[in-house]
């Protein structure tokens, strides 16, 4: 609701959008390189901005059943990766809240 | 006309205050004994008092400007004019324009020969309007001269200027049956006026303050639906028939809105809906002949043909989103801003002339002085992404410890001959708009808190000479969503905003009173108010309720002058005798005096 602009981001190195540049994350956010999303490596972030988030859906990982989220850029609607919403296992709840963005989905930009 | 101080003619004098106000007050002893010096001369002859520092006392966090302004307001509320008029003078806080100044004069020091030139320097530019505070002016004068004895002349006062400015014959004649009074004290009491000595100058000048009042725009006449979505900008034409609005639905529409027409039979309708943008539109202007018109959405900025609705010119200089366009002053063009950090001048056929570059943060509204010396510049610098408190720490490979945000927004004026930076107003939080007064003197800046832990939103108006900040208007909700404010009404003695809650604010530009907050639109952030450019009784609203709703002051019989006042404060009229006895039964205002509305004998 209501007009908003996006969001633009600052750090050493920020990532957004391979479509449309859209600024999404900053890498002093990131809490891990060591994730696999449907297009290869993925990374796991503390902040994302700019994402439109799509339904609660239960899906089974690797890592055991996690409720998700996909998320979108907010400008062009390309699907970027997903946002933990619950982790069932109890190893995995430090996932809950955090976001997966799909390395060959991002560009850095500045 | 000398009236004597302290002594007031009759008992139950001075409505309701708990002590005696008098007329003149700047013929008070004190003044005399400095030889009736006037109050302009005696500004002058006060020399400022220069003070260090900005708090009340050096170990005080008390601000000394705020308090000042207050002591000064407060001395001029209970009647110590002349106090207030030499704090001002020493301080240097000026809490009115020298028009106002001159026009309080006159009416307190029963100066009328130089009344109704004041009044027409005060702005008041509506022949109706003009008018009806003539005649209470007209009025008063007709009853001091009647008080003193000066039949003659009163009589004249009557048939000059009373007559001519009344259509009321009811009115004319209760006023001329006044001639009749025995004495002084008879004619205030039939009056229901407490004379020159008493309060009733004061009174006048409450009047006049109430009439502008009621001739406020605030009942809706018209509700514009068209728009499939969200509703984000509006423009009016600077002819003012023309209301161009803009929003999510990816269109522009250009409505004929006739605003010299009585609501009931004006036009008002679609005339061209503009459909070429790809994406939500944010941005409109207009060009100074209104023949173009300018919209942007996304990086994309398109020149239209505002009769024919042909798209002229498709501008794609801007590499990020467009967020503000206004024509230039001179009519030599146009300016944008964008979120891409440029500020690019092009022609009035858009070729671009100029491209300014790199502003230092991204652009999220400019505006041009009416003058021509300057531009304003409000925008975002990037913000440091922050981890929730309590999160718990990662493994590795986190976050620094202490990213704080750098959300430090910033308002900047350039020169717009050198294109030289003159000053940053240091604001927090994000600016969404900007608006310049007609005098070239101040900026409006919309500025909301970037976070929970920053003071709400608040508009703020800035002196630019002084290069301070004059008032806080505060009161409506803004966080996340592009709202825009902008001056109104004659002189720009209003400032109105839209809001997230859905009410529009109206603040008086002065004192900073909030004077409406007005319903009506739907679910969702009124997002743009604009005035009319040729009507100051009207302006416009966009909401994301996909409606724009035309505000107008109400129908003549309801804007009659203390008809507000008359709505509570008043008895029933025994014998309902129409406008004009309701005009003089408004002297009654809070008088708490039970003579009662046939006190004028007719």
């Amino acid at each position: 609701m209501g007009m908003s602009y996006r969001r633009y981001l600052n750090g050493a190195r920020i990532y957004g959008c391979s479509n449309c540049k859209t600024h999404l994350a900053a890498i002093h956010t990131m809490i891990s390189r060591a994730f696999n999303g449907q297009h290869g490596r993925a990374y796991l972030f503390e902040v994302v901005v700019n994402v439109i988030e799509g339904e609660p859906v239960d899906r089974v990982m690797t890592t055991g059943n996690h409720t998700v989220r996909d998320i979108y850029c907010c400008k062009c609607g390309e699907t970027l990766g997903w946002k933990y919403i619950k982790a069932y296992e109890a190893t995995q709840k430090y996932k809950e809240g955090k976001y997966i963005l799909e390395r060959n989905l991002l560009v850095d930009v500045q | 006309m000398g009236p004597t101080n302290g002594h007031n003619g009759i008992a139950s004098k001075t409505n309701g205050y708990s002590k005696p106000h008098v007329n003149g007050s700047s013929k008070s002893p004190v003044l005399n004994g400095v030889d009736g010096l006037k109050l302009k001369k005696r500004d002058t002859s006060i020399r400022q008092v220069a003070l260090p520092g900005s708090t009340l006392y050096d170990d005080s966090h008390v601000d000394r400007e705020e308090y000042i302004r207050l002591v000064i307001q407060s001395l001029r509320d209970v009647g110590y004019i002349e106090s207030a008029a030499t704090l001002e003078a020493e301080s240097g806080y000026t809490m009115e324009t020298p028009e106002v100044s001159e026009f309080r004069r006159c009416i307190l020091e029963a100066d009328w020969s130089n009344a109704h030139a004041a009044l027409v320097r005060l702005g008041a530019t509506e022949e109706d309007e003009l008018w009806d505070a003539k005649f209470l002016i007209s009025q008063q004068k007709y009853l001091e001269l009647l008080e003193a004895g000066r039949t003659t002349t009163a009589l004249q006062v009557l048939r000059r200027e009373l007559a001519r400015l009344s259509t009321d014959p009811d009115q004319l004649h209760a006023l001329s049956s006044l001639i009749m009074c025995s004495n002084p004290e008879d004619l205030r009491q039939r009056a229901n006026w407490d004379g020159a000595s008493g309060n009733s100058r004061r009174q006048l000048l409450l009047s006049l303050q109430t009439e502008s009042m009621n001739a406020f725009p605030q009942v809706t006449t018209a509700i514009l639906e068209v728009h499939t979505d969200e509703v984000w900008n509006i423009a009016w034409s600077h002819s003012g028939n023309y209301l161009a609005s803009v929003g999510r639905d990816k269109t522009a529409i250009i409505w004929r809105v006739e605003y010299d027409k009585d609501p009931s039979t004006r036009e008002l309708s679609p005339q061209i809906i503009l459909r070429e943008h790809m994406f939500s539109v944010g941005c409109v202007a207009w060009s100074l002949d209104d023949s173009i018109l300018l919209t942007a959405s996304e990086n994309i900025i398109k020149l239209w043909n505002s009769k024919t609705g042909v798209c002229k010119e498709t501008l794609t200089q801007h590499t990020d989103v467009v967020a503000a366009l206004t024509w230039l002053p001179d009519n030599s063009g146009f300016i944008s801003g964008g979120l891409d950090r440029k500020i690019i001048f092009w022609d009035s056929n858009g070729r671009s002339v100029h491209t300014w570059t790199p502003c230092p943060v991204r652009v999220t509204d400019l505006a041009v002085m009416p003058d021509m010396t300057r531009l304003i510049v409000v925008g975002m610098y990037e913000t440091s992404p922050t981890v929730p408190v309590g999160t718990t720490t990662p493994p590795e490979g986190g976050p620094p410890a202490n990213a704080k945000p750098s959300s430090e927004n910033r308002a900047i004026v350039y020169d717009l001959a050198t294109k030289e930076p003159e000053m940053f107003i240091p604001l927090e939080g994000e600016l969404s708009s900007v608006k310049v007064s007609g005098d070239s003197k101040y900026a409006l800046i919309n500025r909301a808190p970037a976070s929970d832990s920053e003071p709400p939103s608040e508009i703020h108006l800035w002196d630019l000479e002084t290069e301070r900040l004059v008032k806080k208007y505060v009161g409506h909700k803004q966080s996340r969503h592009v709202i825009r404010s902008c001056f109104g009404g004659v002189d720009g003695a209003f400032i109105a905003s839209g809001s997230e809650d859905g009410i529009i604010y109206v603040w008086h530009r002065d004192s900073g009173t909030l004077l409406e907050a007005l319903t009506g639109h739907g679910a969702g952030s009124v997002n743009s108010v604009a005035w009319n450019p040729r009507n100051e009784r009207m302006f416009a609203s966009c909401s994301d309720d996909k409606t724009i709703r035309i505000w107008e002051a109400p129908p003549s019989t309801a804007a009659h002058p203390n008809s507000r006042i008359a709505e509570y404060a008043l008895p029933e009229l025994e014998n309902g005798k129409g406008k004009g006895r309701e005009r003089w039964d408004g002297y009654r205002a809070g008088s708490g005096s039970d003579v009662g509305a046939s006190s004028i004998a007719l």
